[in-house]
């Protein structure tokens, strides 16, 4: 658990700076020490005065030096390596607390944890899948022992199969772009741009879909630094709805063998959007309910329904 | 910007445009609107100068300055089929330079003043139309905020007015058919304003002793 900053540090360096400072910092409150005492008593004006001078001086060159020498012990100390593997978590073991706010452990667990589950989860399925309920088990069995077992650990996959897959997305859809980018570290972001109805920023976790937020088409996704914002959420009802059900449609489509099929299922129910504003209600036949249209797309027939009106 | 549907609400029958007015705003509030401040939408027109006619002799054109409470920083200046230009609010000031190219028409200021409410993402201005000292006719501003392009959600926009206008329901405004598939603007919502104000002008030729 304990980080150990990498060899980039000159420890001894380090702890030789830390008394540079606490030499500069004595230093400095001696000048203004001497400032505060003024000038002491001698016999004539002019010996008051040189006498001063002089001491003033002197804690002046004092700080000077002591300034120089932590100049030179911090060009020696070097910088921690940049490369940190866990981006900002690793940021929270800096925190002296530990006993009571163990937040990193607590984070590492959890991580760890959730790994293991998920490897857990693919064994299981792949056994389950063998022992099928379905009277033809037999193509799924030839099946699955022809597809190459390409991922293992399907949450470890390189960016670049990850990038592929999305770019193959984009192409499939005419109306639908799809932006990627990587601003916090390994995990991709996409902002989806549907026709000029809305626009969803989907955060992901290798190739799984890990939280959806849907704005409008003229909201901006962006934050005053020109960040893509992940976090706020939409100014307009309807969308506000639509992120809920968004958040639903990416608990329900789950696979986890083949998690690029999962995103394009969901990419597929997201197209529906296009006619938000223009498909009436399957059920009432109406476009409005309490001032929202539509806003529910059926899993499997993506059909326009209201949320009150589903099932 | 949504897109705004702007439209006319005739004077009931034996009432007056007061009444009018307050029996939309109490049918708005039992349906679940929120009062939410004011709003004012003016409109002052400007001929332009004989100087600058050509010898052809072509008449002169109208020019329209208006103001949107809903855009407190801006201006908007547009002629009658032509571009509409969104300026700063200093172009106030620049009219009074271009005295000589374009005249204010006298008592020709109309404006529209009135309350707002919230709907879910419905926002609806219901005014009244004076020129100068009287109320010459309500103007009702319905905006939905979430949608940008005008053709999609018309039957949507239709639907809302239908259940607090009932029959006085407008048809599709004009703009609305000129901008297919285009990013909807504040400009296009102050060329129906544009257009409303007209009507109400032409509407009471009957020249009042006092006001003209």
């Amino acid at each position: 658990m304990a980080d150990v900053l990498s060899v980039g540090v000159n420890l001894e360096a380090f702890s030789q700076a830390i008394s540079a400072i606490q030499a500069l910092r004595s230093s400095v409150s001696r000048v203004f020490d001497c400032l505060k005492d003024g000038m002491r008593n001698k016999e004539t004006l002019e010996g008051r005065e040189k006498a001063f001078i002089a001491h003033f001086q002197d804690n002046l060159h004092s700080v000077n030096r002591d300034l120089n020498e932590l100049e030179r012990l911090s060009n020696l100390v070097g910088k921690p390596s940049e490369n940190h593997p866990l981006h900002n978590s690793g940021l929270l073991s800096l925190d002296p607390v530990q006993d009571k706010t163990p937040l990193y452990s607590q984070l590492l667990q959890a991580y760890k944890w959730s790994n293991k589950l998920q490897y857990h989860a693919g064994l299981a399925s792949g056994l389950l899948n063998q022992q099928s309920l379905k009277r033809s088990a037999n193509q799924m069995g030839v099946s699955a022992k022809r597809r190459p077992k390409a991922q293992p650990t399907t949450l470890v996959l390189p960016p670049q199969y990850v990038d592929d897959v999305i770019s193959r997305i984009d192409r499939m859809f005419p109306e639908m772009s799809i932006h990627l980018s990587r601003p916090n570290g390994t995990s991709a972001m996409l902002l989806v741009t549907l026709g000029k109805v809305l626009k969803v920023i989907v955060v992901m976790r290798s190739l799984f879909i890990d939280r959806t937020i849907v704005k409008g088409y003229n909201e901006d996704v962006h934050t005053e630094d020109g960040k893509l914002d992940i976090w706020s959420k939409s100014n307009y009802q309807v969308f506000q709805k639509v992120t809920d059900h968004a958040t639903t449609a990416l608990l329900h489509y789950q696979l986890p063998q083949m998690p690029d099929v999962v995103v394009r299922s969901f990419m597929t129910w997201l197209r529906s959007y296009i006619k938000l504003f223009q498909a009436p209600c399957q059920r009432c036949g109406k476009f409005l309910q309490d001032g929202l249209p539509p806003t529910w797309r059926d899993f499997r027939t993506l059909e326009a329904f209201h949320d009150t009106c589903r099932q | 910007m949504g897109v705004t549907c702007v439209s006319q609400m005739p004077v009931a029958e034996g009432k007056s445009v007061q009444q009018t007015v307050e029996l939309l705003t109490r049918k708005l509030e039992m349906l679940g609107a929120e009062k939410q401040g004011t709003f004012c939408v003016d409109c002052e027109t400007y001929h332009t100068a004989a100087s600058t006619l050509g010898s052809q002799g072509q008449a002169g054109k109208l020019m329209y300055v208006m103001h949107n409470s809903e855009h407190p920083l801006s201006c908007f200046a547009l002629f009658e089929n032509g571009p509409c230009l969104i300026a700063d609010t200093n172009f106030d000031v620049l009219m009074v330079k271009l005295k000589g190219f374009f005249q204010s028409a006298k008592a020709s200021k109309i404006e529209t003043r009135g309350t707002r409410y919230q709907y879910c993402d419905f926002l609806v201005k219901v005014g009244t139309v004076t020129m100068g000292p009287s109320a010459r006719g309500i103007s009702v501003e319905v905006e939905y905020g979430p949608c940008v392009v005008a053709s999609d959600c018309w039957s949507l926009l239709l639907e809302f007015l239908q259940s607090f206008l009932g029959s006085h329901t407008p048809g599709a405004p004009a703009v609305f058919a000129n901008r297919h598939d285009a990013v909807y603007s504040p400009a296009d919502t102050m060329v129906q304003y544009m257009e409303l104000f007209n009507k109400i002008r032409k509407q009471q030729q009957v020249p009042v002793a006092g006001i003209r």
